[in-house]
């Protein structure tokens, strides 16, 4: 999926429109300054929180600490998973395990991980890389079960070896699973990484936006928001998308 | 001269997995294939064909019996046997050389003369100019003919096929039949082929060995006399003989299927 013009033409025309409404909102609404501010004030919060490196300092600590989650998720996690789901017993075994803990995200380990790891950035990353290995390994091992039989069988009456089959089918058959793997892994682990942060207060994007909220800098904490989406949308656009269309896009495997 | 293929007292049960529901495929199966001879296999649906031929490739262990190529008993699959299957196996994410090489490149075949194979067989399969292709980029006849390249050129001494035109279009399917007729008298490898079309089965084989209805045992063999030289389809059916071997084995399938119907 190539972005065409007309598509993005039309988003540009929506948020000029969203845009203007707000600021007809803010202007005209009988609510105090803090509770809706203009978008002129987050741009102007934007061009202050530049001028004064905050900003490009805490989106700085949030990639890096993200970055590092997801080289552990394909360091660690893809070899992990691709493993158990090598051996159907292991898979069997592990399945039900790593289902439990990818649906305790590291935001609900939080509370235990403050008692445990204190308020750091040890516990930012451990909470962080938690929640990113567990789906990573989870959509590896689905990924190996999930490559069809036939192609075993056909590369076993070639005489191929167990290393072998892994290596020319199993991991290249996991690996639309392993994108997908990393693609929720991530964007699981860039929401702990924002509620973490919250809690913690070790700077970042979403130290940034909790702490405003004690000094009502509104406009403050809407610039936060924007930009943890739209760094969102770009990671995914330049990292996560090419990977996929530079391999299982180019097999036939996804259809687009 | 010993056979190539020999099978005696073969039998194998299936159980369900969820239901525990044993369910015999093959019974008492007697059957030897000789050196260089294309023996092609029909029998009513869920008669065991497949099931035969997965054991003969090492891939199902059978409950009992003796399965015995080149005089040694099977124990798992091999490079001596070939399969081709019914579904594309060939692999997605491998061009059509890159698959057509892979048995090569499991044997270790270095690159230069890997590249020379594939040639040749990229040439007599009629895919020149597909070969950096990849297989969600062809036809269904046309992946089914890398599939099959892609076991010959690993130069196994059987080919074992499991229905591999039923899932390609009529046309292509008479120009498979044709094009696998002429490489099993070029190379003159032992071939076993299944199948649940009787046409097919006569045109192809030299003999044509019929299964009961489940569980599967050989009821017939049928000696197919006519040249393979003279294997078009265009003379085929005009040929008296063609009709004669054909309407003989139809009758010996319709019996199994007619009585398997009045049973139930």
């Amino acid at each position: 999926m190539t972005l065409r013009w007309e598509v993005v033409a039309t988003w540009l025309a929506l948020l000029a429109a969203a845009t203007a409404a707000w600021g007809v909102a803010a202007a005209t609404l009988p609510l105090p300054d803090y509770y809706l501010p203009p978008p002129t004030a987050v741009l102007a919060t934007l061009g202050d929180l530049i001028a004064k490196g905050i900003l490009p300092t805490y989106v700085a600590e949030s990639l890096r600490r993200i970055l590092q989650a997801a080289v552990l998720g394909l360091a660690v996690g893809v070899p992990a998973g691709l493993l158990l789901g090598m051996s159907r017993r292991a898979a069997e075994f592990f399945y039900p395990l790593l289902n439990f803990f990818q649906s305790v995200s590291g935001i609900a380990w939080l509370p235990l991980m403050l008692v445990w790891f204190g308020f750091g950035e040890r516990t930012i990353l451990i909470a962080v890389n938690y929640t990113v290995l567990f789906p990573v390994i989870f959509n590896a091992l689905l990924g190996v079960r999930s490559v069809p039989r036939l192609y075993v069988d056909a590369l076993r009456t070639l005489g191929a070896s167990r290393w072998r089959i892994a290596r020319d089918v199993l991991v290249p058959g996991a690996l639309p699973s392993i994108v997908t793997g990393m693609r929720l892994g991530l964007a699981y682990g860039w929401r702990a990484l924002i509620a973490a942060e919250m809690l913690v207060g070790a700077h970042g994007l979403g130290f940034m936006i909790f702490n405003a909220q004690n000094f009502h800098l509104t406009a403050r904490i809407m610039l936060g928001m924007g930009i943890i989406g739209v760094l969102w949308v770009v990671l995914d656009y330049f990292l996560l998308r090419p990977l996929e269309e530079a391999t299982i896009a180019r097999w036939g495997i996804v259809q687009r | 001269m010993p056979a190539k293929i020999a099978l005696a007292g073969l039998g194998h049960e299936y159980v369900n997995p969820f239901t525990r529901e044993r369910v015999l495929a093959l019974d008492g199966l007697g059957l030897e294939v000789a050196d260089g001879e294309f023996l092609t296999v029909v029998g009513p649906s869920g008669c065991g064909k497949t099931t035969l031929l997965n054991i003969l490739a090492g891939l199902i262990v059978p409950t009992r019996g003796a399965v015995l190529v080149d005089g040694r008993p099977v124990t798992g699959p091999g490079r001596d046997r070939g399969v081709v299957f019914q579904e594309f196996a060939i692999l997605p994410w491998r061009t059509v050389e890159r698959n057509i090489a892979h048995g090569l490149e499991i044997q270790g075949v270095p690159r230069a003369e890997r590249a020379a194979v594939v040639r040749r067989f990229v040439e007599l399969i009629g895919l020149t100019g597909f070969e950096k292709k990849y297989p969600h980029e062809l036809s269904g006849g046309m992946r089914q003919r890398v599939a099959v390249a892609r076991t010959l050129a690993a130069n196994p001494e059987v080919m074992l096929m499991d229905e591999p035109f039923a899932s390609v279009d009529a046309q292509t399917r008479i120009t498979l039949q044709e094009e696998l007729n002429a490489i099993a008298q070029a190379t003159r490898k032992t071939i076993l082929f299944v199948t649940h079309n009787v046409e097919e089965a006569v045109f192809l084989g030299d003999r044509c060995c019929v299964l009961s209805r489940r569980p599967g045992r050989v009821k017939a063999l049928v000696p197919v006399d006519i040249p393979r030289a003279r294997r078009t389809w265009t003379l085929f059916t005009s040929d008296p003989a063609f009709s004669a071997t054909k309407d003989r084995v139809l009758r010996l399938v319709r019996e199994e299927v007619g009585g398997e119907e009045a049973e139930r």
